[in-house]
């Protein structure tokens, strides 16, 4: 009896504006300028807001964050084909993509100083707080997805990030299983950015791809030029119709890099080399993207100028609502976990609330 | 905001997480410059990273505390800037703290933000009895009540009067006073010695110097204090013994010599003691071992990375040539000199100078003639070569001249004993002094 071959699998991958912001007409979207400009908008404003961040980190003024540039166009892309009624599920480093949703700036830095109204996003609906536990937000979003079907929402789907060091946790499997077996609406899109901390790719995982670890689960995988932002938008549009229109979740792996460090604590030169920087600043997201802009007509260096000092504007007014005092609430995290009350959780705020009361009592005596 | 000048004071903030202080690299701007907001203001390295520090405000810099080379604590003000002349005075200056303050949440979580700078400086540690709950980690509670000792009475040498795991043990190896009976100075806080548990010693101050003539100060900074703190605790935790030998290396000399290479590059003594050294070990592996005094544990080593120490304009650094059992000599010959090269011009990366399991120092080059080398701890032990040179020695009743190297062992005497060391000293030197018959024996 011979052995015959059963199945043969393949990924594919997706660029649509190359390198130097030449687009491949087959592939372009069909984006409207005001869509286009708004793509353009969310990566300046998250550049520009992950560089202030920094700033405010160093002097001081916010606890350690996860820096996200050189990420925009794979966090920002997809949010253009992100509906209202659709839930997004973020990780850490995903800053393009909560501005994009209409998340206020100021509530991010709340979350990054230590305040846990940043885990609160006012007039934003259907949106996940920041998960910095690596990977435990994938079960949350196939969950979501499963509620979703359950309760008979049409037109409704979930989008969920997660980078590469995520994907050998076990919570990506059991998420991505359960979403692919009970054919929930999920998109998963993995930031592969290259470095898990200081955990390179190689030493992740021995994979060809980490799109391939989809197709395991059966559902449709592909890999993206994750710094090409129009890709970015394809590849999760094609996804969250198809997630819709009720045919099941899809894995996108989009092929990034991050420019800077894991988080303001770590120092990158110490675990890897500046040519490999070199390389991928090369592959700046919002150059490419400009680019293309600009052989459409549609920028300028005027049009430029206007918009960073609209942006700065708005960070600087951001910045200033985070720095005005606000009354601290010990007990907030008693507010925040349930959506309804529930009587364990107030014995609970009941016994914290003593306990705090006591030891400030000591402390005055 | 009023248009009259204030003065801001830059307080160190906690660059990392847990970060309790700083070398001070370089200053961007120079007393009496004028600043903008979020220009560099000053180069700072941590334990984790040296990052670049921009201004919080815009003014005129009044005042920067301290140099290169300093080390800066958090929470110290290291800049003094006038602000208020209109546009730089905005919010930072005057606003409360951003970043929320966990007053009562005693342990650290990732998310858990940095002390920020403006907020108002809190005591370091408690100086009298200690008030309210003792700030400890859990783990921590748990080893003192499994001790049946009151925590409330540790001394905390921590953040904040934090009482850690190594303050519990001490204090039951009677090694601190309760904090009830007597508060104990601030010192523990900070940067000052803690109480070391080790009977009858004590250092003692320094005397002033000055009183019988002039001196210099400076900071033991970087590579000096790295290697000030290994070989210290080598010198105290180790018990060293040194066995000393000859080598005759006539018959090596020879053979090294018919090399054509004449420039820096040529063979030198250095890659054959590493190659003999890998195979000795093989044979006496309590060499390529390290003690683990906690677990009670001899850890042997089953690869063979041999450290050489280079002298450098920064001081003493030890790259090492990994697997050196694997190479040929002129391989190890090649990565000695190309290591030797980046540790002179100072780009050795870390890992260069990581995980070796032997160490070799070559002293002979430079000068004396044998010495006693200190152990580069863990390791078991390191060899130190004198300088080669012909001397009389007797041959069959008859004086001869002979080409003498000195040979000294330096070894743990907890991990291998007398017997050990002069059979592997036998087992170098007869490899040394008889090339062919060690070639003839060689295995790959």
């Amino acid at each position: 009896m011979p052995i015959r071959d059963k199945h043969e699998f393949k990924v594919s991958f997706l660029q649509v504006l190359d390198e130097d912001g030449r687009v491949d007409k087959q592939l372009e979207p069909d984006l409207s300028r005001d869509q286009l400009l708004e793509l353009y908008r969310g990566m300046v404003l998250a550049r520009e807001a992950d560089q202030r961040m920094l700033r405010l980190q160093r002097q001081g003024r916010l606890g350690t964050f996860s820096p996200s540039t050189g990420q925009e166009a794979a966090a920002c892309g997809p949010l253009l084909a992100l509906g209202k009624a659709d839930w997004l599920v973020p990780a850490f480093r995903e800053l393009g993509a909560l501005l994009m949703r209409g998340v206020p700036f100021n509530r991010v830095l709340r979350f990054w100083g230590g305040w846990e109204e940043g885990n609160v996003f006012p007039g934003v609906d259907r949106t996940l707080p920041i998960a910095v536990i690596v990977g435990s937000q994938i079960p949350h979003a196939a969950g979501l997805g499963y509620a979703v079907r359950h309760r008979g929402e049409k037109d409704t789907a979930v989008l969920t990030f997660f980078g590469d060091g995520a994907t050998s946790e076990g919570d990506f499997h059991e998420g991505m299983n359960f979403a692919a077996v009970w054919k929930a609406p999920v998109v998963f899109i993995c930031q592969n950015n290259q470095w898990a901390i200081s955990t390179p790719l190689n030493k992740q995982t021995v994979s060809e791809s980490i799109a391939q670890k989809g197709l395991a689960y059966g559902m449709p995988v592909l890999q993206v030029d994750g710094n090409d932002a129009l890709a970015m938008y394809r590849a999760a549009k094609e996804a969250l119709d198809r997630a819709r229109a009720g045919d099941g979740p899809t894995f996108i792996e989009a092929i990034t890099y991050r420019l800077m460090m894991h988080t303001t604590a770590d120092d990158p030169s110490k675990y890897r080399a500046e040519g490999e920087v070199d390389q991928w600043e090369r592959r700046d997201p919002l150059v490419r993207f400009r680019k293309y802009l600009g052989s459409k007509r549609l920028w300028n260096a005027q049009k430029e100028e206007q918009l960073r000092v609209e942006v700065k504007q708005y960070i600087d007014d951001q910045v200033k609502e985070y720095e005005t005092p606000i009354d601290v609430k010990p007990d907030i995290i008693f507010d925040l976990v349930r959506g309804i009350a529930h009587e364990l959780i107030e014995e609970q705020r009941a016994e914290f609330l003593h306990r705090l009361n006591d030891e400030n009592e000591d402390a005055d005596a | 905001m009023t248009e009259e000048a204030t003065v801001f004071e830059f307080k160190l903030p906690d660059l990392g997480e847990g970060i309790h202080e700083g070398e001070l690299l370089t200053w961007h701007v120079e007393i009496g410059q004028v600043i903008d907001e979020d220009a560099p203001l000053v180069d700072v390295e941590t334990d984790k990273a040296a990052v670049t520090i921009p201004s919080p405000v815009g003014g005129k810099v009044l005042e920067l505390v301290g140099s290169a080379g300093d080390t800066l604590t958090v929470g110290e003000v290291i800049a003094r800037i006038e602000t208020g002349d209109g546009a730089a005075s905005a919010a930072p200056a005057a606003a409360p703290p951003a970043v929320a303050q966990r007053e009562s949440a005693p342990a650290d979580s990732e998310a858990a933000p940095a002390p920020a700078a403006m907020v108002p400086p809190q005591p370091a540690a408690p100086a009298g009895p200690r008030r309210g709950p003792v700030p400890a980690a859990p783990a921590t509670r748990r080893l003192a009540r499994e001790l049946g000792l009151d925590i409330a009475q540790i001394p905390g040498s921590g953040p904040a009067g934090r009482v850690t795991r190594e303050d519990v043990q001490r204090f039951a190896a009677g090694g601190l006073e309760p904090v009830t009976a007597v508060a104990p100075d601030d010192e523990s806080a900070g940067t000052g010695a803690a109480p070391s548990g080790i009977p009858f010693f004590e250092l003692e101050p320094m005397p002033d110097f000055s009183q019988y003539g002039a001196i210099e100060t400076k900071p033991v900074r970087s590579i000096r204090r790295k290697v000030a703190r290994k070989l210290a605790t080598s010198m105290i935790v180790v018990p060293h013994v040194a066995l000393m030998d000859d080598a005759d290396v006539t018959e090596l000399e020879v053979f090294r010599r018919r090399e054509r290479r004449t420039d820096e590059r040529r063979l030198s003594l250095l890659p054959f003691v590493v190659k003999a050294i890998t195979e000795c070990l093989k044979e006496h592996r309590m060499f390529n071992a390290s003690l683990d005094p906690q677990r009670e544990e001899i850890i042997y080593k089953q690869f063979y990375n041999i450290g050489f120490a280079a002298d450098t304009p920064r001081g003493l650094i030890v790259p090492v040539v990994r697997d050196a059992d694997k190479k040929s000599i002129i391989e190890i010959s090649a990565e000695i000199y190309e290591l030797a090269v980046k540790a002179r011009d100072g780009k050795i990366e870390v890992k260069d100078l990581q995980g070796s399991t032997f160490t070799i120092t070559n002293i002979g080059p430079l000068g004396g003639t044998r010495l006693v080398p200190t152990i580069n701890y863990p390791e078991v032990a390191i060899l130190g070569m004198g300088r080669a040179k012909p001397q009389p020695v007797v041959r069959d009743g008859q004086i001869v001249a002979r080409t003498i190297l000195p040979l000294t062992l330096a070894f743990d005497h907890r991990v291998a004993d007398g017997a050990d060391s002069a059979r592997f000293m036998s087992a170098l030197v007869r490899r040394l002094s008889d090339p062919l018959d060690w070639l003839l024996a060689m295995k790959g």
